[in-house]
């Protein structure tokens, strides 16, 4: 068992800083997503964990040993990858029982840990397949067992689910979420989906142009964002942003952009160009102490809610998730009203939010 | 008129290229049916198609031990040993050059060694013609001993094979994804242990289609190898070259069995290699 600890850690690439600088501790068990737009540093940063890349500076440790310099092998890591990484030129067996081998584990006992992981994972039927001839999930499957079969204390998985469709990867999602339970290994996940980094993760943790944009349990992240760019890469559709200026008011502020101005009260800031976000659940076709008239320029059912296009005549249309019971048409002219409990502030340059 | 040349330009097309076909292989159709006549077929008028009385006496000829031989103004030439020196000479040439070639390509692959240019620099060598470098290698040979050994020429050989081996392997090496070698050594394998049980299992039919590939080239070089040979070593095509020397009563039927058994090795192997010659020079177009 073992956590990681990263420090000051950087990756130069030319002249790109793919990593800047990051400080992260991950304890011991926990399930903790690296997320971010691709280029983000987020593979790069797991790769340098997993000493697949050398860092320009910094240190990682794992459990109480310093492994910046440590070859990949002696980390005692697992990995999944993106690609799956199974060789073609092996069987599922001989695949599950590589590192096995590469630790030169007497035969009987790679054959009774190969059947006991295959077990667990329902890959136990496909041992004598190639590869090519597995389907997706099954791929997947075998590649996990492999990583099991070491017992190692710390899981790294770059994207390992991105090859799957849709329905596969929900439920190969939940089985991930149920194997750490059972393991109570430290897992370290990067993907750029941030439903996935919703739904599996213990912590998240954000990235963006190499640096931590925001680190907290997933609620956190989506409630209570540090900034202007993890508001908007989680929740789908995105948060809707509104570019105008904040005025301070005797007992508040208020908000002001192009056909759009709202009171805040209780706010006290620094006068200022600032954006408003609203997530689109919290954007309410109602009449209001505060309300503003829009045309519905587009509809989106989903089933259980829809989503409408409203023209309000700002620069962009602003998005509300309605329930699906409302009675809409394109071209209505509607009012709506924004839950100003649920509004949030940023910075106009920074970006950085603006706390009531 | 568009519903006629939907039939018609197939039927030029295919009538073209087997009239050229046929241009092509006539000499080869030629060489193979005069190394089954007799003496008396060789030069008739009208030219016989096909010997009347098919016979193996020229391979029986040439084939028999012994030194070649010039009297009466009959020459017969005796390839057994040439055979012999043609395989040493093309086959170590051959398998060396895919050793060092194929380390060189994936180093080059993997860890860029030798700079973005490196395989460019090297393929240069291909473009100087062959006899630009000859003369100067007799006077390197001279100063050896290398000259009309199996080590010079072999050594000439691996040389003027390496470009090829290493485009052709760039591209078999380029096909075995990183992250198979990274899962590897993520388990604790050593690098040589990645090569052993990853790398060189996925490239090996890479491997044996760029062996066979020198190894022809190799086969039927004929100006490197009379350059630098004389009495000791002498190689196939050096033997068939003799021929044209004698300036009198050409020994036609010998000749053209030697051309047959030059020449068999050659197709065969360009039939085994031919679909994945096609993947190998494919470099650079699929490369990413």
């Amino acid at each position: 068992m073992a956590g990681i600890q990263l420090e000051r850690l950087t990756k130069v690439f030319g002249a790109t800083r793919a990593v800047d600088g990051i400080d992260l501790t991950i304890p011991d068990g926990e399930f903790v997503v690296l997320v971010g737009p691709s280029g983000c540093g987020k593979t790069t940063t797991l790769n340098m964990i997993a000493g697949l890349e050398a860092p320009t500076a910094g240190d990682i440790w794992i459990g109480e040993a310093r492994v910046t310099d440590w070859e990949p092998g002696e980390r005692s890591l697992g990995m999944v990858f993106q690609s799956l990484a199974l060789f073609p030129h092996m069987t599922v067996f001989e695949n599950i029982a590589f590192p096995l081998r590469i630790k030169r584990v007497a035969a009987e006992e790679i054959a009774r840990r190969v059947r006991t992981v295959s077990d667990t994972v329902h890959v136990g039927h496909l041992l004598g397949k190639r590869p090519a001839t597995l389907s997706g999930g099954e791929a997947q499957r075998v590649a996990l067992a492999r990583t099991l079969v070491v017992q190692p204390t710390v899981f790294l998985m770059d994207e390992p689910l991105s090859s799957l469709d849709a329905k596969l990867r929900v439920e190969m999602r939940t089985e991930l979420k149920r194997l750490h339970a059972a393991l109570r290994s430290t897992f370290v996940y990067v993907t750029h989906d941030q439903a996935e980094a919703m739904t599996m993760a213990d912590r998240i943790v954000v990235m963006h142009q190499g640096r931590i944009q925001q680190v907290g349990r997933p609620l956190e992240i989506y409630g209570d964002p540090a900034n202007r760019f993890v508001a908007g890469f989680f929740g789908v559709p995105a948060m809707n942003f509104v570019e105008g200026e904040l005025r301070p008011e005797t007992n508040g502020a208020r908000f002001v952009a192009q056909a759009l101005g709202a009171t805040l009260p209780g706010h006290s800031i620094v006068a200022g160009p600032a954006s408003l976000g609203i997530r689109p659940e919290h954007v309410r076709l109602a009449d209001g102490r505060e309300s503003w008239p829009a045309t519905v320029s587009l509809i989106e059912p989903l089933g259980d809610e829809t989503l409408v296009f409203l023209d309000y005549g700002g620069p962009a249309s602003l998005v509300a998730k309605v329930d699906a019971e409302e009675k809409l048409a394109v071209g209505d002219r509607r009012s709506f009203t924004l839950r100003l409990d649920r509004v949030l502030l940023f910075d106009g340059t920074t970006g950085g939010r603006i706390m009531g | 008129m568009r519903r006629r040349g939907r039939w018609l330009f197939p039927v030029v097309r295919h009538a073209l290229l087997l009239a050229w076909t046929a241009v092509t292989l006539f000499p080869i159709y030629w060489m193979l049916m005069t190394s089954f006549k007799h003496a008396g077929e060789w030069v008739t008028w009208p030219p016989r198609w096909f010997p009347h009385e098919p016979t193996l006496v020229n391979y029986v000829k040439v084939l028999t031990p012994g030194t070649s031989t010039f009297e009466l103004g009959r020459q017969t030439l005796k390839i057994l040993k040439p055979i012999g020196d043609s395989l040493i000479v093309s086959g170590v040439g051959a398998l060396l050059a895919v050793v060092l070639g194929s380390a060189l390509a994936y180093s080059w692959a993997r860890f860029g060694t030798g700079g973005r240019s490196y395989p460019y620099n090297i393929l240069s060598i291909r473009m100087v013609p062959p006899i630009v470098i000859a003369v100067p290698f007799v006077v390197y040979f001279v100063t050896l001993r290398l000259l009309d050994t199996y080590t010079g020429l072999i050594l000439v050989y691996v040389a003027t094979c390496l470009p090829y081996v290493i485009w052709m392997m760039l591209a078999f090496v380029e096909e075995v994804p990183v992250e198979l070698e990274r899962a590897a050594r993520l388990m604790g394998a050593s690098r040589f242990r990645v090569l052993r049980s990853v790398v060189l299992p996925l490239t090996a039919s890479g491997l044996v289609v760029t062996f066979l590939f020198v190894f022809i080239l190799n086969w039927s070089e004929l100006l490197l190898a009379m350059t630098l040979t004389n009495t000791e070593v002498s190689t196939i095509p050096i033997q068939l070259n003799k021929f044209q020397s004698a300036n009198e009563g050409r020994d036609y039927g010998p000749q053209a069995a030697i051309g047959t058994i030059a020449t068999l090795p050659v197709i065969v192997l360009g039939f085994v290699i031919q679909k994945h010659l096609l993947r190998g020079f494919s470099f650079g177009l699929l490369r990413k």
